[in-house]
């Protein structure tokens, strides 16, 4: 067998310039495929940070059918409340957990003298919700929400447009409150305006302290949502149903089940990048059969003396393999060092669209940074690299197979 | 000569080919055997169903009809694969061209059979550098096929048929490409090979030099054994 690895890998370096020439072709196939996946999943994350942040966080407990009904009575009280939280304090040694977000939710209408919009009145608590929901970066005008605040709202910048408001000045909120019909109505002074980079959220949306919109929609200590945030997504599926069973009596849903459409949009965006990928590695494909059979149909005579001198087809079969798997091997390292070396670049200064494109990056209501940070996992990394090593291996299968059968006969002749 | 070993046997052999709406007769029933330690030429014009026989011979082309064993295995009863094993383990090849594996260096090439087989690498070592110096190849064992000479590629060829000292050493026209000097020398080398490790020796030749040197020669005509006699000279 040592003779068999001998002779693949000389064979290899027989013609230099197309070997070196096919693993560089694979490399930066496979350096181009870990980019892809790096920037694409990066850009995902990102969007899924910055929609999770605004809008449930990466795992949501509420009331059942709050998810697809809303309604202003659909509370968790007190001790539903308490049950979720003894369940988050059980779970967190497994899942760290970043931050508790309690929010209420109301539809209302909010008035100036230049005019009304209809708002999403949300109650936060400022302090968690300023550092989770990284408002500090989004205010564009005036302060954030404290813990003195009373009747003082962050408007989003929409709808400080709309109602000609800035900071200082006032407004009315209507809404109807938990319980009756009657609707409740309060003045209130905007203290900042934000930019959230969702598009929808700052066309309609008021913040306002939790305590203060539990008064004004006579929830008393109901709140119509808890939010968790934790470090990234990717358990946040595991962890909603952890949650579902902990809590059956109450909606427990993951991010992807909070915003389906988020979900679609990054499945459909990932099925357009493994069509691109499909097409790169065919093109690769190509140079590595053209490159693995010219090897073995201009070694036609050799393989003849090799079967004369008593090499069993396997041996010619596995030889070629072995070529084709030092080939996949060279590529493969040189792939992933190249790969590896622009994600750790992108993953540090990211990849500025804004280059490419002006205005604002937004899909399914989502504006996201115009840099993309590469996200490269472990698992991607290892995908990619099996992924050509088989395709290597296959189209090496082919060639291989013709090896094991060129046992010229006529390799002396025919006198 | 009853008493010596039979290396190769063929009983009635024929080998046809169908060429477009043709059928060639390459081999016509021929019938022939080679005892242990034989300096047997084939000779014959170019046509003659030389080269046919000795594929023949070692399994490489499988006969149309008629028998063929080498020493007591009966070659038409085995697939490739054994047919593969028992070449290695039995016949040397020296071949006109194409001789090494040209990623290989001298001593490697010599090698290769003992390799294959499985023989450990001390014993394959010193086994490997005495047939390179028996051979004239001392000095040149570390040079690949492309920085040696026709000569000198036939004579690391010659060192591979032998170094596993098999059974029978089949050799197509093996001074085919070589200049006269090179051709007496290696004919030389392989008649001297022949005598001291007693190496049945059965090549194919239409050279009247090479004929002159041979022991016994068989001569073909349109496939057909003509005339099957020793040399006078080495009777």
């Amino acid at each position: 067998m040592w003779i068999v690895l001998k002779i693949a890998w000389r064979n290899l370096w027989r013609k230099p310039r197309r070997t070196v020439l096919t693993v560089v072709t694979i490399s930066l196939g496979l350096a181009l495929l870990l980019i892809f996946f790096g920037i694409g999943d990066g850009g995902h994350n990102q969007m899924i940070e910055a929609a999770v942040r605004m809008g449930s966080g990466h795992v949501v407990i509420q009331q059942k059918e709050y998810h697809a009904k809303g309604g202003i009575d659909r509370l968790l009280d007190i001790a539903q409340k308490q049950r979720a939280e003894e369940w988050i304090r059980d779970m967190e040694p497994l899942f760290p957990i970043q931050h508790i977000l309690m929010r209420t939710y109301a539809s209302g209408l909010a008035s100036s003298s230049d005019g009304s919009a209809g708002v999403q009145i949300i109650g936060i608590e400022p302090q968690s919700e300023r550092v989770a929901s990284r408002f500090d970066d989004k205010l564009i005008a005036g302060d954030f929400l404290d813990s003195m605040s009373g009747n003082e709202v962050i408007l989003g910048e929409g709808v400080a447009q709309r109602l000609d408001l800035g900071v200082g000045e006032k407004m009315v909120l209507m809404a109807q409150g938990a319980g009756s019909t009657e609707i409740q109505s309060q003045l209130v002074r905007v203290k900042g305006i934000l930019r959230t980079g969702l598009e929808e959220s700052d066309q309609t949306l008021v913040l306002l302290p939790l305590a203060a919109s539990q008064e004004f929609l006579n929830l008393g200590e109901g709140i119509h949502q808890v939010a968790i945030l934790m470090s990234h997504s990717g358990p946040s599926t595991q962890v909603a149903e952890m949650g579902k069973k902990r809590l059956p009596s109450l909606e427990v849903l993951s991010w992807g089940e909070a915003m389906p459409e988020l979900v679609d949009f990054i499945r459909i965006d990932n099925g357009g990048n493994y069509i691109m990928n499909i097409v790169l590695f065919l093109l690769i494909a190509f140079t590595v059969l053209n490159t693995l059979l010219m090897s073995v149909l201009e070694r036609g005579k050799e393989f003849g003396l090799l079967h004369s001198l008593g090499l069993t087809p396997i041996k010619r079969f596995l030889m070629i393999l072995l070529e084709a798997t030092f080939m996949a091997a060279l590529s493969g390292l040189g792939g992933f060092g190249i790969g590896y070396a622009l994600h750790l670049y992108l993953n540090i200064h990211g990849l500025p669209l804004d280059l490419f494109y002006s205005g604002e990056l937004s899909a399914v209501g989502v504006t996201f940074d115009p840099v993309i940070y590469s996200d490269l996992s472990a698992g991607r990394i290892f995908s990619s690299l099996a992924l050509v090593f088989l395709l290597t291996l296959t189209l090496g299968l082919a060639p291989a197979w013709r090896a094991a059968r060129s046992g010229n006969i006529h390799l002396l002749g025919r006198t | 000569m009853g008493s010596k070993e039979m290396i190769l046997r063929l009983q009635d052999v024929s080998r046809m080919y169908e060429q477009g709406q043709e059928t060639v007769r390459a081999l016509d029933n021929v019938t022939l055997s080679l005892e242990k330690g034989e300096f047997v030429a084939i000779a014959g014009p170019s046509g003659s169903g030389k080269t046919t026989l000795l594929n023949v011979a070692v399994g490489l082309d499988r006969p149309t009809q008629g028998k063929v064993w080498i020493r007591d295995h009966y070659l038409n009863s085995m697939n490739t694969h054994a047919l593969a094993r028992l070449r290695l383990e039995e016949v040397g090849f020296i071949f006109q061209s194409y001789n090494l594996v040209p990623v290989l260096n001298a001593e490697e090439n010599a090698e290769l059979i003992l390799l294959l087989r499985g023989v450990p690498r001390q014993k394959r070592k010193t086994a490997v550098l005495q047939i390179l110096e028996e051979v004239g190849l001392a000095g040149l064992e570390k040079r690949r096929p492309s920085e040696l000479s026709g000569g000198q590629q036939q004579r690391v060829a010659v060192a591979r048929a032998i170094a596993a000292e098999p059974a029978l050493v089949l050799a197509d026209e093996p001074t085919a490409n070589l200049d006269s000097e090179t051709a007496l020398s290696l004919l030389k080398l392989m008649e001297k090979l022949n005598q001291e490790h007693a190496t049945t020796f059965l090549f194919s030749t239409h050279d009247p030099r090479v004929m002159k040197r041979a022991h016994r020669i068989i001569h073909l005509v349109d496939g057909r054994v003509d005339r099957d006699e020793p040399q006078p000279s080495h009777g």
